[in-house]
């Protein structure tokens, strides 16, 4: 079992964090077709998305039946699957991997649930360190006025509700999602995540992100290449 | 009056449980089944409220891993994972309600089956105790060891080779039997280990079925207290009166018991 940090594999990781709302997911994106036009063999992997343990997971926040400790626990078995299954052997192959959040939102969000910080690390301490971790920093009223733009409400989990803060979706939103913002900031320093700033226009954190990305392509001896 | 292997979650209370716990462990066809059946019997004809259960029964997960497992397409992380939310959900919504209201909770394997397993299949043992950190440690653990030897023939007559207990996962390139004894052999070696450091009862799985259960119910008596109302005239719910014996721990088990037979 290699750790975080350890392994050695052609391929390229990267990943993007941050709250809900701040832009991460169309980022992301652009940078997906950018990559896939440059011709790199490019695969997308998102969080809570392995076909195996998604269904419990839904199952589980429908009905409400998750605590902090099994809402951390299942979603590790998903990210692990994701790992051992795809993420890893796609970067043995020379792929270059994109993940709409990683390790850093479990870490945010479960010690955001009252979950030990030190046993959370631990418990990821299988995942492959990041080519490049991209947090992309936005105030939480930033961050709420584009949400409620998209879309009608927060989600249960998404606004902490389990946790009781308030009764009130929109206070507890803000009172989850603020922990969640220091816990991030704290990791910036701890992980080396490159920060972004959310709030300028899409275009120039593309670029800024790019150009990162190229830097760190061109330095790989044999990316795979789409055919 | 519990306490954790050093991680507290939130919100899950150890401090005012009261029941016992204890654990039935050992490799599979041993007959912990049995035993849990008899010893469940036994103390709710003697007066104690008794809940048993397992592994990979929660309502949250339980059926979610047998669908995985159907499929044998799960990483050894992953299936770890699994098995630890499994164990977290049982120990929040069973377990731990149990012990609070004063039940005997007999769990038919725990934490070291998880983790014997996580072991032999060559994940860090750094990693693997880390996971399960959170567990409350047992009033007891009951080991019922048996040789690789004799366990083979209860597999053969009884049920057959399974797939994940003959780790097929593992040895693929074997037949279902030099998988299994391997496989086997491997896990003995993984909770023979673990019995020392977390100093399990040991007991010898080849006699009868009644043998074993006459032991079981010794080792149990000595940390349960008679369920009975003191001259208070207090009516003590079930079970709830074992304070008395609350300190006594594993020490008072006699050595002999606890080294393997």
């Amino acid at each position: 079992m290699k750790r975080y940090g350890d392994h050695r594999i052609p391929g390229r990781l990267f990943v993007v964090e941050g709250i809900d709302g701040s832009g991460k997911s169309t980022q992301l994106m652009l940078l997906h077709q950018w990559l896939k036009a440059e011709g790199y063999g490019v695969v997308f992997s998102e969080w809570n998305s392995s076909p195996l343990v998604k269904d419990t997971t839904k199952r589980g926040k429908k009905k409400q039946l998750l605590t902090p400790a099994t809402f951390s626990l299942i979603h590790a078995t998903d990210f692990a699957d994701r790992t051992e299954r795809n993420i890893i052997p796609l970067l043995k192959a020379g792929a270059v991997v994109l993940c709409d959040r990683y390790i850093y939102t479990a870490f945010a969000r479960d010690a955001s649930r009252g979950m030990d910080p030190e046993w959370i690390r631990e418990l990821y301490g299988f995942a492959v360190k990041p080519t490049v971790a991209f947090y992309f920093r936005v105030p939480l009223e930033v961050a709420m006025k584009r949400i409620n733009d998209a879309r009608a409400g927060f989600k249960y989990y998404e606004a902490g509700m389990d946790l009781g803060l308030s009764a009130d979706p929109d206070e507890s939103f803000r009172l989850f999602q603020g922990r969640i913002l220091d816990e991030y900031d704290r990791m910036i320093p701890e992980f080396g995540l490159t920060v972004i700033d959310a709030t300028l226009p899409i275009e120039t954190q593309q670029q800024e992100m790019r150009l990162m990305v190229l830097a760190k392509l061109t330095q790989a001896k044999q990316l795979r290449v789409a055919p | 009056m519990k306490e954790s292997y050093g991680v507290r979650l939130p919100a899950l209370e150890l401090d005012d449980l009261v029941g016992k716990l204890i654990v039935l462990e050992g490799t599979d066809g041993v007959g912990r089944s049995t035993q849990i059946r008899f010893l469940k019997e036994w103390l709710e004809q003697q007066g104690h409220a008794v809940l048993d259960t397992g592994l990979t029964r929660s309502g949250l997960v339980g059926k979610g891993i047998k669908r995985a497992k159907e499929g044998h397409t799960l990483g050894r992380i992953t299936l770890s994972l699994f098995y630890a939310t499994d164990f977290a959900d049982r120990l929040e919504n069973e377990i731990v309600p149990a012990l609070r209201a004063g039940f005997v909770v007999l769990t038919d394997r725990y934490i070291y089956s998880l983790m014997a397993r996580s072991m032999v299949r060559g994940l860090d043992p750094a990693w693997v105790r880390n996971i399960h950190r959170f567990a409350p440690k047992p009033d007891a653990i009951f080991y019922l060891r048996i040789g690789v030897d004799e366990l083979i023939p209860r597999a053969v007559f009884t049920r057959g080779f399974d797939y994940w207990e003959s780790g097929m996962d593992l040895y693929s390139a074997e037949d279902m039997y030099d998988s299994f004894r391997k496989y086997q052999t491997a896990l003995l070696q993984q909770f023979d280990e673990l019995a020392e450091e977390f100093s399990f009862n040991v007991i010898d799985a080849r006699p009868e079925p009644r043998v074993i259960f006459e032991q079981l119910k010794a080792g149990i008596d000595r940390i349960l207290a008679p369920p009975v109302v003191r001259a208070a005239a207090v009516t003590v719910p079930t079970g709830v009166s074992a304070a008395a014996g609350e300190e006594v721990a594993l020490e008072e088990v006699p050595e002999d018991r606890r080294k393997r037979a």
